[in-house]
């Protein structure tokens, strides 16, 4: 398959496993990655800086209508739904919370679903609740590609283990296994 | 998360056709996710069967309209969301605001929330003794936001971030203050906002107030497409006074739009914007 954009979705005990993500990838990196982690929702700084220390392409926070490029990362901002919208954009929103989350890793996933179909590979990682799940089976029902990180690595679990119960996942992998995949991944690009 | 019912991008855009003949309302340019989802949940709210059935009802029902208009507009947010913002307001807008001139300052809340933008404010003046030394306006798309923000009436689900946020402002009293405790419903002390000026407007802002001195106009721009962010960018443009303040948003921007040349910016963290004097 040919890959036009990656997603993950975080909570607790995701942001080292997001850090060795990130810093595996090279400044090559074909794809965009949008990143729909939990955070708190009052801190809106410090948190990009910190993914950005050891990572390997540029992590911004959006603006509103925002155009995605390849090889950046794009980190939901705090108290901001993060929606990608159709023409490949980021288009934020300030509507209820959705699983308690704002950003909520449902409503990232279920848009990115819509808008990149089967070029969309979805990744979930460690988290205490339910967010992302649903979005994650929209992903796979539309086509795209998901991957779980295995439970057993996770520091919590709910997250991963509420993903598996919900859909089929196409690999359940480890960090490594996650990032192996990542570093091999095709494109749509010429 | 579940969804019952997904609305398509056909049947999003034959909602908003509908609107236009039979009322005149614009939505042709807001962002297609946030609309679409909006829809969803005005659909699954109301039970209706489908597209369709919203439209049908939509179309023969104008009391429902009314309904509909405050339904699709988003209307969560919080007291002082971003309390750094509100300092700056107290701190150094409001002290340049008031100085000189003989008639009272206007101030324009003109994104259409459900009234905490306004009522932050409020409370703010109060807490200065200034009250009843501006003129407050605050737009609305709908009779029945104007008629919920008078009540006072906000979601009670929001009250622990309301207080921190009150908290992380450094306000001179408690938040609780501000409003009371009915049955787990909270209601804001409505005198705060008496002398505010209501207008109604239509998507477009085709009928702004002038002469005013400090907007705030957050995160509204974030559900339109950057065609009506534009439009109503340079209707409100016109309405601030040179030297007058413009609030948007902490992402959003000015960048990218034709507005950007009238305005330098001010506080990057809070995007609030200075209007050029020339």
């Amino acid at each position: 398959m040919n890959y036009k954009a990656v997603i993950i979705g975080g909570s607790a005990g995701s942001f080292q496993v997001i850090t060795r993500i990130l810093h595996s990838l090279p400044p090559t990196f074909p794809l965009p990655v949008l990143l729909s982690l939990h955070r708190l929702k009052h801190i809106r700084s410090g948190f990009v800086e910190a993914l950005s220390i050891k990572a390997g392409i540029p992590i911004v926070e959006p603006f509103d209508k925002e155009q995605i490029k390849p090889g950046k990362a794009y980190l939901a901002p705090a108290n901001y739904h993060m929606y990608i919208e159709l023409g490949n954009k980021i288009a934020l929103s300030t509507e209820e919370s959705v699983n308690h989350s704002r950003p909520s890793i449902d409503l990232s996933f279920i848009t990115a679903a819509q808008v990149y179909r089967e070029k969309l590979v979805g990744i979930i990682l460690s988290g205490a609740n339910r967010d992302g799940a649903y979005g994650l089976k929209k992903i796979k029902d539309l086509g795209g590609t998901i991957i779980v990180q295995d439970p057993a690595e996770c520091q919590v679990k709910t997250m991963t283990e509420a993903s598996l119960k919900l859909t089929k996942a196409d690999y359940i992998f480890s960090t490594q296994e996650i990032i192996k995949f990542l570093q091999n991944i095709k494109t749509t690009a010429p | 998360m579940i969804i019952r019912y997904e609305v398509g991008i056909v049947e999003t855009r034959n909602v908003i056709k509908s609107i236009l003949d039979t009322y005149g309302y614009d939505f042709r340019d807001y962002a297609l996710t946030s609309f679409k989802r909006r829809l969803e949940q005005i659909i699954m709210n109301n039970g209706f069967k489908d597209a369709d059935g919203l439209i049908s009802r939509l179309t023969t029902n104008k009391d429902y309209f009314e309904t509909f208009l405050h339904e699709i507009t988003p209307e969560t947010t919080e007291m002082f969301r971003d309390p750094s913002l509100w300092r700056t307001v107290r701190d150094e807008l409001l002290p340049d605001l008031m100085k000189g001139g003989s008639t009272k300052p206007k101030l324009w809340v003109a994104a259409f929330d459900s009234g905490e933008e306004l009522y932050s404010l409020a409370i703010i003046l109060k807490e200065l003794g200034l009250l009843s030394e501006v003129q407050l306006y605050a737009s609305a798309i709908s009779d029945k936001a104007i008629e919920k923000i008078k009540s006072g009436r906000i979601d009670s689900k929001e009250l622990e971030v309301n207080d921190a946020n009150y908290l992380r402002f450094i306000g001179k009293r408690n938040f609780s203050d501000y409003y009371k405790n009915d049955n787990g419903q909270i209601i804001l002390d409505s005198s705060l906002i008496q002398g505010v000026n209501f207008i109604k407007l239509n998507t477009v802002y085709d009928n702004v107030p002038g002469g005013i001195k400090l907007i705030l106009f957050r995160n509204q721009m974030i559900y339109y497409n950057q065609i009506l962010q534009d439009k109503v960018l340079n209707q409100i443009t016109n309405s601030v006074v040179p030297g007058g303040y413009l609030a948007i948003g902490a992402k959003e921007t000015l960048e990218n739009t034709t507005t950007s040349t009238k305005f330098t910016l001010f506080n990057d963290l809070d995007k609030i914007y200075k209007k050029k004097t020339n």
